[in-house]
């Protein structure tokens, strides 16, 4: 069983948010309005953020972007009483709309600001994928063609991509990736097995200097930031 | 066909090109639903239709994933080269464009006479036949009158394909007023690139190929185009090669480009072209420079060389721009010693007075060190070789119309080597200067929110007699319209296209409708050939024979380069690979060679009756004349345009302005960046609502404390500030034209757009 995981370069990354955007478009994740951004209520499920220090002229701000870290030990899963947010075997962290009874555990206990709280009437925009009808579902289920109010989301490593590739035998990392990492024009994401020593994502990690976000937490991430 | 892209036709149809990052193409079939599909209830259609970008004028190619008929997914297509099939953030955002709510869906025509800010044009539908009608019985009369020039075509973001359209109407109406943003952008670049080596465009980089880049305010990463080249080649040459590129960015702002950057350099302000001459110092009085090109291919050396030795070492310019000696010293050897490298100038260097002598300044570091026309230098864009135009017809009228002196000025004694002198027009306008506008068309332009001192531009709109606006959504300028037509946006439409220069080598995209047009619309093209049906004579010959319709016309212009159904399916032609090293016919100087000491600008000043000096010629720095008095105003204005400023004149997209201010984790505002040692001076706090005021006007925003800034200089984002239609733009932030001054680099009459003071305190 493969260990999925994502690597970002950040030596290489441009901080331009097609990651951001890409994963809204795939995933149909609701865009926000001034005043829910206002009360921090817009749902993201990847959002480049901006790290600062130093002061004027030698000052250091860093972009950031951030998925869900799929942590391998992920707080969200131990606290979630209703067992709607689980770890997958292949180590992806998941959430189960129809379990989820929104009581925001899961957001309190993620260090990384991973997830986003529905506040929003389900609503369909013209731009978003439609679902498949019943007998395609055998196509790979597409997870969010409406999204249930009052329940908690995070990304998902597009597991309706990694799912659909194994299924059909295609290789993950180099012929799928997730939306962000496709949509990257410095193709700085990297996704992968990190249990697979040949993937690309366990070479980078080999051969590069690595971090991980908040490694105190003990969280164990998959998802590794390779600096300079 | 160049071997290159039969390569690329082989990789499309599905063979053995072993490059992954194709394959994880969902075009070539990894994450979509199979083609063949189950027929009965519930059908699934889906296709990927090839088509281009107009988010800005990269015009990046792209694929759309139509499903059920609705445009849902934006990416890349593979078959460009000019950015490997990789798109900007934008892209995505395009599908909010198409199915944006403001949206207007049938022409309109005013019924409110009155007009101008927040005043109500009264909108009443009409068909196309009455607006289409009325627009050509107007153009026709002006011209029957024998004063065609008095028709003003004002031009913002459009396709290739409309642009080539507009300027032959206007050529064959008979109008030299054809103005486009340009004059807004990187005239001042362009203009220094021409005294240098006669080449009066923007100029390309082999970005892929450097070692070191130089950045002199060029935004690499947000603004510059074009943009997803940048973004693509940025990741290869940080992190896909051996030999990593180093990037030194000036620029008295941190911006995603000096953050990304190995080493940031604030400036102070407007001294880019001291900087420049400092750096060359540094390099010829140790020696550094690249001695053959310069003794081979290069002229008026000499005069530079004693220039830059007597008036511009290290330790005085330290004195002007801020930045010790030692760093210039260190910058001007890494410079010369790690080839090949790039001086890449933008608009926070050159959107200045005397911005050309600045941006020729810093092009000629380029020469100094030998990186003309070679791989990871400065290189010289081939145009694509569409099918040529037959010459349009033209009458007396046509050819008197157009030999009449043009309103912003261009190429006269105000503005000499200028090709457009885009703010000009409205003060033009506003003064009847040489002449009454008595009828206008803008196609996408929005200058009254775009250029700086928006409100003379109000007022110069209120003025013209009869206003024509096509846009597909009501803009600041629409608002003025007494004739509205509603056009399709680019994924509805026909239109070849290309970017601007960067790559070298040619490449052409084909947009094509990816879904039907959504509301009772039409594209610009159509229209002008409409209008040219309605005009008859000479206007209408000169659009005869040249396909009748936006998709006839593409077709005449593109299918010489590849047979159309092909084109259709690829979406994309590439042009042979680059030559380097052309230096027998790229210079087009007076000398045949690159000008240290500007033949064309001599040329051109003497032919204007102007007196040449020692130092006309010549690259030399000048102290900026600032708008306001620096007791009364203190601080400088600066803007910047962030990579989710959509630039078609709108900014109703919500997943543009949800991410809009990447650097300070903002959305759906923008605000005034001040340094935090200024700000306590000043008592102002993080959040505090201040005003911002300079000799010209005043706006009200929220202040950010910022380390990310000069301590003299205050910045705020372009793109936000709308007052017309849509409610994700429409009173959201604030619009920094709106207190900026009217100024110009003289020679290009770009406009200088840092130069004005202002104070700001609480409110
Ligand atoms: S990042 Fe947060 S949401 Fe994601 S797995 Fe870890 S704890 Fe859970
Ligand atoms: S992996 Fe998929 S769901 Fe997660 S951030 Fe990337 S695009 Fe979004
Ligand atoms: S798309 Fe790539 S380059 Fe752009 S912000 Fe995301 S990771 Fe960075
Ligand atoms: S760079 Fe410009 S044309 Fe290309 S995807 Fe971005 S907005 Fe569209």
């Amino acid at each position: 069983m493969a260990r999925w995981g994502m690597v970002i370069d950040l030596s290489k990354c441009t901080g331009c948010q097609s990651c951001s955007v890409a994963c809204k478009a795939e995933n149909n994740v609701p865009h926000g309005s001034p005043e829910e951004h206002e009360k921090r209520q817009t749902p993201f499920w990847h959002k480049v953020i901006a790290v600062s220090s130093g002061e004027y002229p030698t000052v250091r701000i860093d972009l950031i972007p951030m998925p869900c870290m799929h942590c391998d030990d992920a707080p969200c899963v131990t606290v979630c009483p209703a067992k709607a947010t689980y770890r997958r075997e292949d180590g992806i962290v998941i959430q189960d709309f129809r379990r989820c009874i929104g009581c925001k555990y899961c957001i309190v206990a993620c260090p990384y600001g991973a997830r986003s709280f529905n506040y929003k009437e389900p609503d369909e925009e013209e731009y978003q994928r439609p679902d498949p009808p019943s007998e395609r579902a055998d196509r790979g289920i597409w997870p969010f063609p409406h999204r249930i109010h009052g329940v908690v989301e995070k990304c998902t490593f597009c597991f309706h991509r990694i799912d659909e590739a194994v299924k059909e035998g295609k290789k993950v990392g180099e012929e799928v990736v997730p939306a962000c990492a496709e949509a990257c024009p410095a193709h700085a994401i990297y996704f992968g097995d990190l249990d697979d020593a040949g993937s690309q994502v366990s070479r980078l990690l080999a051969s590069r200097q690595w971090l991980r976000l908040r490694e105190e937490m003990g969280t164990s991430p998959k998802v590794f930031y390779l600096t300079r | 066909m160049s071997r290159r892209t039969f390569i690329k036709i082989t990789a499309v149809a599905g063979a053995t090109v072993a490059a992954s990052r194709l394959f994880s193409h969902p075009a070539l079939g990894s994450v979509v639903y199979s083609p063949e599909l189950p027929g009965g209830e519930g059908v699934i259609t889906e296709k990927w239709v090839p088509t281009s970008c107009l988010n800005c004028d990269t015009r990046c190619a792209t694929r759309v994933r139509v499903v059920n008929g609705r445009a849902v997914k934006v990416t890349g297509n593979p078959l460009s080269r000019v950015s490997e099939g990789e798109n900007c953030a934008r892209a995505n955002v395009g599908l909010q464009v198409l199915y944006d709510p403001a949206r207007i869906t049938a022409p309109l025509k005013r019924t409110n006479p009155a007009k101008g800010r927040g005043i109500d044009p009264g909108w009443t539908e009409i068909s196309w036949e009455q607006a289409l009608s009325e627009v050509g019985d107007k153009l026709k009369t002006l011209r029957e009158k024998g004063q065609p020039e008095r028709l003003l075509l004002l031009s913002g973001l459009n396709t290739v394909s409309a642009e080539d359209i507009i300027r032959r109407f206007a050529g064959a109406y008979g109008t030299p007023n054809l103005v486009s943003a340009d004059g807004l952008n990187n005239e001042a670049d362009k203009a220094g690139e021409w005294m240098a080596d006669g080449h009066y465009t923007q100029s390309a980089y082999d970005l892929e190929r450097t070692n070191y880049i130089l950045s002199f305010g060029a935004s690499i990463l947000e603004s510059y185009k074009p943009l997803a080249r940048s973004l693509r080649m940025w990741g290869k040459i940080r992190g896909e090669r051996p030999n990593r590129a180093k990037v030194v960015v000036i620029d008295p702002r941190y911006s995603v480009t000096a953050l990304r950057a190995d080493q940031w350099v604030p400036i102070n302000p407007g001294t880019d072209g001291a900087l420049a001459l400092a750096i060359a110092h540094a390099i010829i009085s140790e020696g550094l420079y690249d001695v053959d090109f310069v003794n081979n291919r290069t002229s008026g050396f000499d005069e530079y060389k004693k220039l830059v030795l007597d008036y511009y070492d290290p330790d005085t310019v330290s004195g002007i721009t801020g930045i010790p000696a030692e760093t210039i010293r260190q910058i001007a050897r890494e410079f010369a010693a790690t080839g090949p490298a790039i001086a890449w100038r933008g608009r926070g260097a050159t959107s200045w007075p005397n911005g050309s002598y600045t941006s020729y300044a810093i092009f000629c570091l380029n020469a100094l060190v030998g990186s003309i026309d070679v791989p990871g230098g400065v290189i010289y864009q081939e145009n694509p070789p569409y099918r040529p135009l037959p010459e349009p017809a033209e009458d007396d009228t046509a050819i008197k119309g157009r030999a009449r002196p043009a309103l912003d000025l261009r190429k006269t004694e105000r503005f000499p080597a200028a090709e457009v002198v885009t703010n000009q027009v409205a003060d033009s306008i506003l003064k009847n200067n040489p002449y009454p506008v008595e009828m206008a068309i803008g196609f996408n332009s929005n200058f009254n929110m775009s250029a700086p001192g928006t409100g003379r531009w109000d007022a110069a709109l209120e003025k013209i007699p009869y206003y024509v606006h096509a846009a597909p959504f009501i803009s600041e300028m629409a608002e003025y319209a007494d004739i509205f037509l509603p056009l399709t946006t680019f994924m509805e439409e026909w239109a070849y296209d290309h970017s601007p220069p960067g790559s070298g080598f040619a490449e052409v995209r084909i947009k094509q409708p990816v879904v039907e047009p959504l509301y009772n619309t039409r594209n610009n093209i159509d229209i002008i050939f409409n209008i040219a049906g309605r005009l008859g004579g000479t206007v209408e010959q000169s659009f005869a024979g040249i396909g009748d319709d936006a998709g006839g016309f593409v077709k005449y212009r593109t299918a010489v380069l590849a047979p159309w159904n092909k084109l259709l399916e690829q979406g994309v032609w590439v042009g042979p690979d680059y030559e380097y090293y052309k230096y027998d016919r790229i210079f087009k100087t007076p000398s045949g060679k690159f000008e240290f000491r500007s033949g064309n600008l001599e040329a051109l000043l003497k032919e204007q009756g102007e007196e040449i000096n020692s130092l006309t010629g010549l690259p030399y720095y000048r102290e900026v004349q600032y708008l306001g008095d620096s007791s009364d105003y203190p601080l400088l204005l600066s803007t910047y345009q962030p990579l989710l400023n959509v630039e078609n004149g709108s900014q109703n997209y919500p997943w543009a302005q949800e991410m809009f201010l990447v650097m300070h984790g903002a959305g759906w505002t923008n605000f005034v960046e001040i340094n935090r040692r200024t700000a306590q001076k000043l008592k102002i706090k993080d959040g505090d609502t201040v005003w911002v005021e300079s000799p010209f006007d005043r706006i009200k925003t929220k202040a950010r404390v910022f380390e990310g800034i000069h301590p003299g200089v205050v910045s705020i984002a372009g793109g936000q500030g709308h007052r017309a239609y849509g409610e994700w733009a429409k009173g959201i932030g604030v619009n920094p034209n709106e207190i900026i001054g009217v100024d110009y680099d003289r020679l290009s009459g770009q406009a200088a757009l840092f130069n004005t003071r202002i104070r700001v305190y609480k409110a």
